[in-house]
């Protein structure tokens, strides 16, 4: 029997989350990699069929579907024993979570139903020799990055953020999608003791982080709120996005969805260009996949020089407006 | 109403000094000597919420660590926070726990704890994640194995009026919030239900000189392998855990580092040039 | 262990004091030394951690500690802001005499509020005759119909425009040599006829407001009075000698801790021909002359400072600790200064501010030609080694 790898399609307003494409991706590199072993996907939710397609459109050969108005939004009172159960019933070998704020309370969960090991927020995933899942894994702030194994239970898990793998076209498969009946799993569920009411969404303005090509980034040594406007302003001549680091939160600048690092977001944009920034590894691991990194700082000892295809040694009161005077507003058509 | 709660904690290194972590090339230990020890910066969050809740309600909040013996100094300091009672679950039995052998073990401290007092807990808090390991699991895990509803990234949380459909009735319904992409999500929970908290649920009070004192004489148990009478090997420690640690390394992320040099004027064009030649437009 | 070591709670105190500080001292330090501002909203959270009535007993509603567990939130504080850790220093001033030579009315009155942060007190001693000259002093106190009416100046008071309770000495008459005889009294901020005049402008240990008191016919109830009529010089004299000083040695103990650890980061993070200076000698030993200085400073500091939680005779012992704390806080503020080349001057580093703290540090509570005389008096009167 060849053995399977699955990939949590984890659906935000009834659409698959980017990272569930990114994961299906990994997964295809991965069942190459192990020799005889397909890439399947669970997704779960409330009429989803036309996502589903999707996700076979991404190579998934099997897609394990619950659907059901109870679904609708997340909850772990659902979603945790109805994936037990899927796996319990299918036994995959390998199954990979996206890192989001569900997927980070869902995978675990899931892992504990089945006793089996997860590992959490991974920089990377490979097969080893034994044919098993290597998951590297940071730990204090990205300073070490060690590996996880889990040699002996299956399936072997792991959660992974938005934004680590890079989304590869599409390669389509049949549609073939196997549905867990809603009384199967409902029988004896309590339902009543946590409610999921609803989801609010405070959209960001401008183009989503990790979506954009140039990213302007700003840390504690922006100095002022005066500044980060230009900063936003630099940002948006360049037809890019903001990002930060957590002291520009601390000092409200900035929110903290568009914090990049280990405890915020992975991006890669094809150029970085960061103020004011001192270069903490738990920053760097955000931003470390970027084509292009250009730093501006006072201080020429900063650590962020480091990481940097070009430094700027400068105060961000000098360089910062002349930079945006120098990049001209784009014509708008 | 009063509410008993109790409080997850974990002593880590302080996460100011990271960047001195190092890797001992020769034993592939993790080296982070000289940095000193505090509580995880986001469970003095889970403290907070446990002692509003307890000054809002009545109550009493307890903490729990699984940890080495001289966790026995960060748990002091819990209690000199305002917790009324700590447990240290302490043995070499349970040392090289994953998340999911470490949430097994304090669930286990946890029973004991509710079959020592006489009642269940109403709410178990956890901090979202530790600032070391990072993994973000322990709350959830923690969750399965008592078999409660539990919520990540919770950043609001109030008592509500009823929700006479659910549970037990002398018990309110709490209204939270977790954190999502670009948003949060709401939910109504009623009591027993485990938190992992997040930062921007509160502002965790100062330890203050009268509390040191009163931490003194509080309660600080120390329970080993032999204490927790309900759990099985199989879960505990090294052999309770189905992840292992394999290689471990420091990422190389150096890059050249080409100096732009010359007035603020010349820099500017020569990052001009620069994000021109990487194809991103710059106007004019 | 060591000869002298901290205890459980000691050590429990100062971490917990240190994250306060971190929090809400250091990131705003720099900011009142230019602007020169006291935080008097700060005062309000010291007084919830126990900080302002640390040495008062809880029945008053402090924390019930004593003279080391005040010098360790000194030095914590000061280690960011030794303005502020003189503003707090001098409030303690206020708190003492009322604890010790208070009626327990008087110390139920003024005690809680003084603990809690709702009110800040102050001392006001020296006027423009000169500090040392205790007895010159030139304020009058003069009993009328059952009350005190004052009348005089004082100067170089720190607190003067923020304290709610000002603890004050005034002539109330001459004994039988002639001599002044004077007593210390109470009075609160808004009495009639009591204003704080000029408000100086300090080289050092900005953040805290030093200036004048006007007292224009100031009526001060009797029963106000601390202690007996006549032991306004001993109350005075006992609050500065031992609270006062030991107060500004332990200040020093913290800017002589910023130094070391500026010392370090700067030492470490600055790459001259391609390395840390911290690799050269000429810096190693500049380095280890401002940790020797802060071990000092912090050794005679506290071994006073226990002398006196522990009931023994300290003032000698005191006098040793400020005066070489606060002269060794200028010296290694200085040697650091020079380790640090050109970036010493610059105001973004705190090594200027450590310096300008330090050497106010040390007219406040006598100067150092004043300990000198203490120490010479003790030592040629009685040393026993």
């Amino acid at each position: 029997m060849s053995k399977k790898i699955w990939v949590h399609a984890e659906l935000a307003d009834g659409k698959i989350t980017g990272v569930a494409f990114e994961l299906l991706c990994k997964a295809r590199e991965l069942a190459e990699a192990m020799g005889d072993a397909e890439v399947e996907a669970t997704l779960l939710g409330s009429g989803v069929e036309k996502e589903a397609a999707l996700l076979a459109e991404w190579g998934a050969t099997t897609i394990h579907v619950a659907d059901d108005p109870d679904l609708r939004l997340y909850s772990p009172v659902t979603y945790v024993p109805i994936l037990a159960q899927l796996a319990a019933s299918h036994l995959p070998d390998i199954w990979l979570f996206g890192a989001t704020a569900i997927g980070s309370a869902l995978g675990p969960a899931v892992a504990a139903r089945l006793k089996t090991g997860m590992a959490a927020h991974c920089v990377d995933l490979g097969i080893n020799g034994e044919k098993k899942l290597t998951a590297l894994v940071p730990s204090f702030g990205g300073k070490v990055i060690g590996e996880i194994l889990c040699p002996n239970v299956k399936p072997q898990m792991a959660s992974v953020k938005p934004g680590i793998f890079v989304k590869k076209p599409p390669v389509p498969v049949p549609l073939r999608v196997e549905k867990l009946e809603s009384s199967v799993w409902k029988n004896g569920l309590d339902l009543k003791g946590l409610k999921p009411v609803n989801v609010v969404r405070r959209p960001p303005e401008g183009l989503p982080l990790n979506e954009a090509d140039v990213v302007v980034c700003g840390g504690y040594g922006v100095g002022s709120v005066e500044n980060w406007r230009l900063l936003e302003e630099l940002a948006r001549r360049l037809g890019g996005a903001v990002a930060c680091t957590r002291p520009a939160v601390d000092e409200g600048w900035a929110e903290e969805h568009c914090m990049v690092g280990t405890s915020g977001q992975s991006i890669r944009p094809k150029v970085y260009i960061g103020f004011g920034i001192s270069g903490a590894t738990h920053h760097v691991c955000g931003m470390n996949g970027a084509g292009v990194v250009i730093s501006v700082n006072r201080d020429a000892e900063a650590p962020v020089f480091e990481v940097s295809d070009f430094r700027a040694v400068g105060d961000v009161n000098g360089i910062l407006p002349l930079l945006v005077e120098a990049v001209k507003p784009k014509i708008s058509w | 109403m009063p509410y008993n709660v109790a409080v997850c904690v974990k002593p880590v290194p302080d996460p100011k000094h990271y960047d001195r972590v190092t890797i001992d090339p020769v034993k592939k230990t993790i080296t982070r000597t000289g940095i000193p020890t505090l509580i995880n910066p986001v469970d003095k969050t889970a403290i907070e919420a446990g002692l509003q809740l307890r000054e809002r309600h009545s109550g009493s909040v307890v903490a729990i660590s699984m940890a080495p013996p001289n966790a026995e100094e960060i748990l002091r300091e819990v209690l000199a926070m305002g917790a009324d009672e700590a447990y240290l679950l302490s043995d070499r039995a349970f040392g090289g726990a994953d998340t999911l052998a470490t949430s097994y073990t304090l669930c286990h401290g946890l029973r004991k704890i509710e079959a020592l007092r006489g009642h269940a807990f109403d709410f178990v808090l956890c901090g979202s994640e530790s600032a070391d390991g990072a993994t973000a699991q322990v709350s959830s895990q923690l969750g399965e194995w008592l078999g409660y509803p539990h919520l990540w990234n919770a950043f609001a949380f109030e008592e509500i009026e009823e929700m006479p459909e659910a549970g037990d009735p002398e018990k309110k319904a709490f209204s939270i919030r977790t954190k999502m992409e670009n948003g949060y999500m709401e939910w109504r929970a009623r009591p027993p239900f485990v938190l992992g908290v997040a930062r921007e649920l509160n502002k965790p009070r100062f330890t203050s000189v009268m509390g040191i004192m009163k931490a003194k004489n509080k309660p600080l148990t120390v329970w080993s392998r032999a204490d927790l009478d309900g759990a099985e090997d199989a879960f505990l420690g090294l052999s309770g855990s189905p992840t292992q640690p394999g290689e471990i390394f420091s990422p190389d992320l150096k890059r050249s580092g080409k100096l732009l040099e010359g007035s603020a004027e010349e820099v500017v064009e020569q990052i001009v040039a620069v994000l021109r030649s990487n194809g991103v437009v710059t106007g004019d | 262990m060591g000869f002298f070591e901290f205890s459980e709670e000691q050590k429990m105190l100062r971490k917990a004091i240190r994250e306060f500080v971190e929090a809400e001292v250091a990131p705003k330090a720099a900011e009142w030394d230019e602007k020169d501002v006291c935080p008097v909203e700060l005062f309000k959270k010291l007084g919830e951690l126990g900080v302002n009535g640390i040495f008062v007993p809880e029945q008053y509603g402090g924390a019930g500690q004593g003279a080391v567990a005040r010098a360790i939130c000194l030095e914590e504080i000061s280690r960011h802001s030794a303005g502020l850790g003189i503003a707090l220093m001098t409030h303690h001033l206020g708190v003492y005499p009322i604890l010790q030579f208070g009626t327990e009315e008087q110390k139920k009155k003024y005690l809680p509020d003084l603990c809690s942060g709702a009110k800040i007190g102050g001392l006001a001693v020296t006027e423009p005759g000169g500090g040392s000259d205790f007895s010159g002093q030139k304020t009058v106190a003069e009993k009328k119909d059952g009350s005190w009416t004052v009348n005089g100046r004082k100067c170089f008071i720190t607190n003067s425009h923020i304290a709610d309770v000002t603890v004050f000495t005034a002539k109330t008459g001459e004994d039988e040599k002639g001599r002044n005889k004077l007593s210390a009294f109470i009075v609160e901020k808004g009495a009639k006829g009591f204003e704080p005049g000029r408000k100086e402008h300090k080289l050092g240990l900005r953040g805290s407001v030093t200036g004048d008191l006007v007292f224009a016919d100031v009526s001060v109830p009797e029963d106000a009075i601390l202690g007996k009529e006549g032991a306004g010089a001993k109350i005075g004299m006992e609050g500065i000698g031992e609270v006062g000083r030991a107060g500004m040695s332990a200040i020093c103990v913290g800017i002589l801790r910023g130094c070391v650890e500026e010392a370090v980061k700067f030492a470490n993070e600055r790459i001259v021909y391609g390395k840390p200076i911290a690799k050269l000698q000429a810096i190693q030993l500049e380095v280890a002359k401002i940790r020797a200085d802060y071990e000092a400073a912090r050794l005679l500091t506290y071994n006073a400072v226990g002398l006196k939680d522990s009931g023994q005779p300290c003032a000698n012992e005191v006098a040793t600790a400020k005066y070489v704390s606060t002269e060794t806080a200028v010296a290694s503020s200085k040697r650091l200064m020079d380790l640090m080349g050109g970036y010493g001057i610059v105001n973004e580093y705190p090594v200027g501010r450590f310096l300008r703290d330090a050497l106010a540090s040390i007219p406040s509570g006598g100067t150092s030609h004043i300990m000198q005389i203490i120490i010479a008096a003790n030592t040629l009167s009685g040393f026993q080694p």
